[in-house]
């Protein structure tokens, strides 16, 4: 007896013709594989950074002859020794850690009343605005905002002709350490929202009206209850924030104009101006080791849930 | 002399001709008892609520509620979704301001108090237990936040912990604890810095039944343990009427009626509040004849005797009304024989017999009556004759037990 269109629509046999198809493909058998199967495009990516790293690696042991303009055959830890004894790379190194430390408060701090005011306005409008207000700077891109605030800070740039017309004569705003640092407070402030709208969604509007009717005030309610409940989110966010500005490269280059090189500067320099493939490939590496221990030991510190937003600790 | 009229004057099971009139509808005030000045009956009163209105946008949540309740009663709020109960209690804690109206606690008007200045504990519906803290750290936070004597702090901790049955369970972390014993961490927080005023937001609502059951009967044993003046809000009628002094029942915004529980089932003041709790049959008709105490209504071309419900107008002759009859007030036999004394005859059919365990539930087609469709209930159903769909029975019921109502 054929079952009537209506009670056995085309969609469904044409499912079910796939499924059959599928069946003969791939038995049922299979597929207590196919989780692992699923795994592969991640071990491929993986894979493939392992296999760079050890590539890197490989080139952080040789140095490079001047004379030749080759690297050396054999394997040697002189780089290492140069990376952390030379002046010049500590420098930078203690540069880029203590700005990216600097950055990441000065952007929690700003940050964190941002989110909240986002995520507890009862006014819908304001919500919009400060949540277009967030994704409108990442249209526009790291590169072409740095140049902006050129154009903004620059000798005659909007704020030293403001000035000049109340007859201030014109400061330097850029090419050194605070211009970096602001334009990478500048350039992370809407990773760090996003980072942390999500954490406090998660702690109920409730809470804050308990903590008050049990005779908290603001002050004491932020402090006891929205601060450590945010916690997840500050952690997150913080170490989001200090990777990237550890690592970047267009800020420090544009607005520091080559006096206030990060990391990743030095790095471009050993690789494009000396080549030397070497030394840049070790201060490549010591860059990674840096921020791996660095979030091995927030992990340790705070639990590897914290990232995970909102779930249950450990 | 209390506010409430209803409650001073014992009424049970008298005519509903009388019913707690003063004690009913939004603003009572004006009926206080004469010779007795509005302002002493505010000071009497743990909480006194006048004429409070809360409009949002242009939806009127709360529309000239008032009430008093006196020092150490229970009083609970009953009605339908989104008929304001939350609101008003939200106004009470100072977590939103009345567009108009005041709100006096312990004699005092609390307009420019912010609510952690207020003595309020509040259980909320979803408990707001704070999860980064243990079960005792959630109970010492409001006698931190108040500044009390640090030392004394653990003790008395311990001591709520023991009063809502948690000994021991300090300790705890939040997400360690059942549903059940997180209710009663919520209520020992709220409880255990003494406050003049409890106010519950529906924390049962989230419970099993059974665990409600039980936890109704110990919010009412902590209440009178601790003997605090105590508002909860809820919209499970059985909940009201286990719990509370006094329940007001509320419908879109409005105060009903407020009255004892008793009065509240007996004599609802009017076709909502009779509708709202227990199981209603209503007759419709015009009224016929009325007099002092009885009105008749023509229901389906047959006289029912009714009497003047509410508080309400008394419906005059010729107008519309309904008759509200409980499920449990009408009894059912094979035949009319026995039911001589009763006001009210009629002939039926069962359509249908639902068991539900402590009792039946008739579904009686009466034809006399234009067809109308009674529910009847018949507890301890073993002992007396059980009828199925399709036997002929007979209702009967008092005159007094059938309140009218206008339409
Ligand atoms: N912040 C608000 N903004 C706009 N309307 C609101 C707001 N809060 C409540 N309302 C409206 O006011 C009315 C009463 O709401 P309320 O929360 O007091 O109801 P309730 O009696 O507590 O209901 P429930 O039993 O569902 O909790 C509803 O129509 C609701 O939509
Ligand atoms: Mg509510």
């Amino acid at each position: 007896m054929r079952p009537s269109r209506a009670a056995y629509p085309m969609r469904w046999r044409v499912m079910d013709s796939l499924e059959r198809i599928a069946g003969l493909l791939w038995p049922r058998s299979f597929s207590a594989g196919l989780p692992y199967l699923m795994l592969l495009p991640a071990l491929l990516l993986v894979g493939v950074l392992v296999w760079g790293l050890v590539e890197i690696g490989d080139s952080s042991l040789r140095t490079l002859d001047t004379s030749t303009f080759l690297m050396s055959e054999n394997y040697t830890l002189a780089n290492y020794q140069r990376a952390l004894n030379e002046r010049f790379f500590t420098t930078v190194a203690g540069r880029s850690l203590m700005g990216s430390l600097i950055v990441t408060v000065i952007t929690l701090v700003f940050a964190f009343p941002y989110s909240y005011l986002m995520v507890r306005t009862p006014s819908s409008a304001l919500r919009k605005f400060l949540l277009v207000a967030l994704f409108l700077p990442f249209f526009i891109g790291q590169v072409v905002r740095a140049y902006g605030w050129l154009i903004i800070l620059g000798n005659q740039g909007m704020v030293n002709e403001a000035l000049g017309l109340v007859g201030v004569s014109p400061i330097r705003l850029l090419y050194n350490y605070p211009a970096v640092l602001f334009g990478l407070v500048q350039y992370m402030l809407p990773f760090a929202v996003l980072m942390l709208a999500p954490a406090m969604t998660a702690i109920p509007a409730e809470l804050e009206s308990a903590a008050s009717s049990l005779g908290a005030n603001w002050i004491s309610t932020f402090r006891h209850i929205v601060l450590p409940l945010s916690k997840p989110g500050l952690v997150g966010a913080g170490l989001v924030v200090f990777t990237l500005s550890l690592t970047d490269f267009a800020i420090p280059a544009i607005l520091g104009g080559g006096s206030q090189d990060f990391i990743a500067n030095a790095i471009y320099d050993q690789f494009f101006r000396t080549s030397d493939q070497g030394m840049g490939a070790t201060l490549s590496l010591l860059l990674v080791a840096v921020g791996s221990i660095l979030v091995g030991l927030v992990f340790m510190v705070f639990g590897a849930g914290t990232l995970a937003m909102g779930g249950d600790r450990k | 002399m209390t506010q409430f009229a209803g409650i001073s004057i014992d009424k049970i099971g008298r005519g509903a001709a009388e019913v707690p009139t003063e004690s009913v509808q939004g603003n009572s005030m004006s009926a206080a008892p004469a010779g007795v000045p509005q302002q002493e009956t505010a000071a009497a009163a743990a909480v006194s609520v006048k004429r409070v209105s809360k409009v949002f946008g242009d939806v009127h949540a709360v529309r000239e509620a008032s009430f008093d309740l006196p020092k150490g009663r229970f009083l609970t709020i009953l009605g339908p979704s989104g008929s304001g109960k939350t609101t008003l209690l939200r106004m009470i804690a100072g977590f939103d301001a009345p567009t108009a109206g005041d709100i006096y606690i312990g004699g005092q008007p609390v307009k420019a108090v912010p609510p952690h200045k207020r003595a309020i504990g509040m259980v909320f519906q979803k408990l707001a237990l704070f999860p980064h803290m243990t079960a005792a750290e959630n109970v010492a936070f409001p006698l931190k936040m108040r500044r009390h004597d640090a030392r004394t702090i653990p003790q008395k901790v311990e001591r709520y912990l023991e009063l809502v049955r948690l000994g021991g369970y300090g300790k705890r972390r939040i997400n360690e604890l059942s549903g059940g014993q997180q209710q009663r961490v919520a209520i020992a927080r709220a409880l255990v810095f003494e406050p003049d005023l409890l106010l519950l937001d529906e924390p049962l609502a989230a419970l099993d039944r059974k665990l409600r059951e039980e936890m109704q009967l110990e919010f009412r044993r902590i209440q009178k343990e601790l003997g605090v003046t105590t508002i909860n809000v809820t919209h499970d009628q059985r909940e009201a009427l286990v719990v509370s002094d006094e329940i007001v029942v509320m419908d879109g915004g409005e105060i009903q009626q407020m009255a004892q529980p008793v009065h509240t089932y007996r004599t609802p003041a009017n076709a909502f509040v009779a509708n709202f709790i227990g199981v209603t049959n209503f007759l419709e008709g015009p009224v016929v004849e009325t007099s002092d105490e009885a009105i008749v209504l023509s229901v389906g071309g047959m006289r029912v005797n009714g009497a003047a419900g509410g508080t309400a107008r008394v419906p005059s002759q010729g107008e519309l009304a309904a008759g509200a009859l409980r499920a449990e007030q009408i009894r059912i036999a094979p035949t009319v024989q026995g039911f001589s004394g009763l006001g009210n005859v009629v002939n039926g059919e069962v359509r249908d017999a639902i068991f539900e365990g402590e009792r039946i539930v008739y579904e009686v087609g009466v034809p006399e009556l234009g067809g109308a469709v009674l529910r009847v209930f018949d507890h301890d159903a073993e002992s007396h004759q059980q009828f199925g769909p399709g036997d002929s029975v007979a209702l009967g019921w008092n005159a007094k037990d059938m309140y009218i109502f206008k339409k």
